[in-house]
């Protein structure tokens, strides 16, 4: 993999699987380096590792200082996280209702390497179809309010996607997504959530409900390779990454599982991607070719075409001279990430819609900056 | 090397191929341009800082012309920082004003190593003061008056502090002045060097002035603050410096702040450190010369 | 709202708490707050801390009030701290008990 990979993408690769290796990086690949790795979100997760690897103190000082804001942003990230956990369960208390917390969050609660120094832009949790509107009434009730957002994206959420407008509590940060199934019900993938609820756990040291491993790969697999555009998605990939390692790890069991249970839920194409994609980028180490024993694969002309594009739109563009390939490749996932969430007939207003707003831009948002 | 040590065309050539490279304090930004108006704005401007040599560059900003669909007769610039665009474009002649501003924005929103207050920070007879104030409240202008007068620029807009030694960094840059605050400034000190006025910015007409040469080679020495000040400009109002509360103070200097709430419990032990260790105050003034002399005797006070 | 509601502090020994002449500044770790508080306010927290095992009623709070401020009983009086109470709550810093 790292033979093709153009200069700058070598350079941010080799820092994410050999932290230890920055030390040697002269001042011209610091910067480039920093740039990366904030435009892919990875600026706290690089700061985690060598804060780990007690190196902060062996590198520039100019390097270090923006690891560590970057590094002091995601702490507090995750503490309003969980912060806003803890409020929706004291919330929620009186109402019997099986809340699992999801994506960042659940790998913070998990304790897996890539939570550490990661940015937990909003929170994300999952409650029974049945009791969406409850919880929803309920919060609405002890100060959430709606996100500001259009009626077209209102009618979008409710009606197409997988999840409510987002909440957001009006004296505090975190955003809330509320999903009540891990794909979106308008792909052609249907899952029975059930098992979902039925199998997650509770890690030790908290009240709080994650899915059970094998969902939680799952899940991650279908965030990147089926909701996503995938432009920048590495630290995605990276949480991909660290999940199949850490969980291969601990349960010889644990491929096994995670084939039948994608079979049993029909998410075998996403898992086919995830698998491929961390073993060819990370060196994820997954035993023989057990994504073979998946039921529903991708054709192998997916593959190669997937092969193609994924690559040059997981990592970041370069920063003073953007590829067109690239940009090419951005483009046409786009695209396919919609083509694969919605139905032609909803598809093609939607994109015309975005197309709209494209032409008529709205307002840019400062925050993205920040990362 | 400082910049006007470089020749006007090696400048400009700098800003439109590899980027000008310059000390702003504690940061380094690069700053890549091919418009010639901005380079010809900057030149006289960032005449004393130094060029950046084998460091690394915190900042890579750019300023690009934009053709506008809608209004392909107009010119307008974008500000990129490291390829991206953080906020809509503007008029050209703006260029100035939205590079400084692009540029505080950067170290406003990535800056969490420091505790960065939202406030002007001078320095005389070893100690730092803090006047930290709301927009419109006259902290450019009592600064530049300042400065011109004897103290150290550190900021007009950012109080940055190392929250572990409680040490302030200076970090001079373009002070830029607002609306009548441009005619008082050139009125009181014909001295001071200002840049072009900028007309019909989001924050009216704005000229820039350009920090003393000594500030700027000075920048690398920090000090411990001393004196917290909020400044408050009324018009023919007598002068009036009284002592202010300091549960008062921490509640304006933690809502004064960029990045308090980011830094949690390190920015809370901070500011009380802060409060307990400087004499707080607030200050009424319409007069230069009184609010000068008023300030003197306190700095001079120690 | 009942004055049978009782309350419990929650984790008052991770608060940071700083005093200005009467006055307090409180660092909430959870939430990442900074908390302004008036003696009486504070006075709140540290009764309610001073029992961390039993949940105390509003009446019972308003009874220690104004036994350590001397002040007289007024309905309006018990309204604020039943208003400050559930301030507290939202905020995190203590808790409903039914």
């Amino acid at each position: 993999m790292t033979r093709n990979l153009p200069d700058h993408h070598r350079l941010l690769l080799n820092a994410l699987n050999n932290p230890a290796s920055v030390v040697e990086y002269k001042i011209p690949d610091w910067e480039l380096l920093l740039r990366l790795v904030r435009r892919v979100k990875l600026l706290g997760f690089l700061a985690a590792e060598l804060e780990r690897r007690d190196l902060l103190d062996k590198i520039p000082v100019r390097a270090a200082n923006q690891l560590r804001s970057g590094l002091i942003r995601a702490k507090k990230l995750q503490q309003l996280a969980h912060w806003e956990l803890n409020r929706i369960a004291s919330a929620l208390k009186d109402t019997p209702v099986p809340m699992i917390v999801l994506k960042g969050a659940a790998y913070a609660l998990a304790k897996l390497p890539s939570a550490e120094g990661r940015y937990f832009v909003d929170l994300d949790i999952m409650v029974p179809k049945e009791s969406l509107d409850q919880v929803e009434a309920l919060l609405l009730k002890k100060g959430w309010r709606h996100r500001d957002i259009s009626a077209y994206d209102e009618r979008y959420y409710r009606a197409w996607s997988h999840e409510i407008p987002a909440l957001i509590h009006r004296e505090r940060e975190t955003e809330i997504d509320i999903h009540h199934t891990i794909a979106p019900v308008t792909s052609r993938v249907k899952i029975d959530t059930c098992h979902l609820f039925d199998d997650a756990m509770t890690p030790s040291h908290t009240n709080y409900k994650i899915l059970c491993p094998v969902d939680m790969v799952l899940h991650c697999a279908v965030n990147l390779f089926q909701n996503n555009e995938l432009a920048d998605d590495l630290r995605d990939l990276l949480d991909l990454h660290g999940s199949l390692a850490v969980f291969g790890n601990e349960d010889p069991g644990f491929w096994r599982k995670l084939i039948e249970r994608a079979n049993q839920l029909c998410l075998g194409k996403p898992l086919f991607y995830g698998i491929q994609f961390s073993r060819l980028v990370f060196q994820t180490p997954v035993p023989g070719n057990v994504e073979n024993e998946l039921n529903e694969k991708p054709s192998i002309f997916s593959r190669s075409i997937m092969h193609f594009l994924v690559p040059p739109a997981l990592f970041p563009l370069h920063p003073d001279k953007p590829s067109k390939y690239a940009r090419l490749a951005r483009f046409l996932l786009y695209l396919r990430s919609h083509w694969i969430r919605m139905p032609l007939h909803l598809l093609l207003p939607h994109l015309a819609y975005k197309c709209y707003l494209m032409v008529v831009p709205g307002k840019t948002v400062a925050k993205e900056l920040g990362r | 090397m400082i910049v006007e040590q470089v020749p006007v065309e090696r400048f400009v050539s700098l800003l439109s191929e590899q980027g000008l490279r310059v000390k702003l304090g504690p940061f380094n930004v690069q700053i890549r341009t091919k418009l010639l108006q901005l380079a010809s704005q900057l030149y006289p401007l960032y005449a004393n800082y130094e060029l950046v040599e084998d460091e690394i560059a915190e900042f890579h900003v750019q300023v690009l012309p934009k053709h506008s669909v809608r209004r392909p007769f107009a010119s307008f610039v974008r500000f990129l920082i490291d390829g991206q665009s953080p906020f809509p474009s503007f008029p050209s002649d703006q260029a100035l004003a939205v590079l400084e501003w692009g540029i505080n924005l950067a170290v406003a929103v990535r800056t969490n190593h420091l505790l960065l207050f939202h406030s002007a920070v001078v320095e005389r007879n070893d100690g730092a003061m803090l006047l930290p104030a709301w927009p419109g409240s006259g902290k450019t202008t009592l600064c530049t008056a300042l400065v011109h007068r004897g103290y150290r620029l550190f900021s007009d807009e950012f109080g940055l502090m190392d929250p572990q030694l409680g040490d302030f960094l200076p970090v001079p840059r373009l002070m830029p002045l607002k609306n009548q605050s441009i005619g008082v400034i050139r009125n009181y000190l014909p001295e001071a060097v200002l840049g072009d006025e900028i007309f019909n910015t989001q924050k009216g007409t704005v000229a820039h002035v350009r920090p003393p040469k000594e500030s700027i080679q000075r920048a690398g020495e920090t000090a411990k603050a001393k004196w917290i000040v909020f400044p408050k400009w009324v018009a023919n109002a007598p002068l009036k410096l009284e002592p202010l509360p300091q549960s008062e103070a921490f509640l304006l200097l933690a809502s004064n702040s960029f990045n308090y709430g980011m830094l949690g419990e390190t920015s809370f032990k901070a500011v009380t450190q802060l409060v307990r260790t400087c004499r707080c105050y607030k200050l009424v003034y319409s007069d230069f010369d009184r609010v000068i002399a008023a300030l003197n005797e306190l700095t001079d006070d120690t | 709202m009942s004055s049978k509601t009782s309350w419990r502090s929650v984790n008052f020994s991770s608060l940071h708490i700083e005093e200005w002449n009467g006055e307090y500044t409180v660092f909430h770790p959870e939430s990442g707050k900074t908390h302004f508080l008036n003696q009486m306010g504070f006075q709140i927290l540290v009764d309610l801390h001073s029992r961390p095992l039993s949940a105390i009623s509003v009446d019972e709070i308003c009874q220690n009030l104004m036994n350590q401020f001397q002040l007289q009983s007024d309905t309006t009086f018990s309204d604020q701290v039943s208003k400050t109470l559930h301030r507290f709550d939202e905020l995190g810093l203590i808790e409903q008990v039914k």
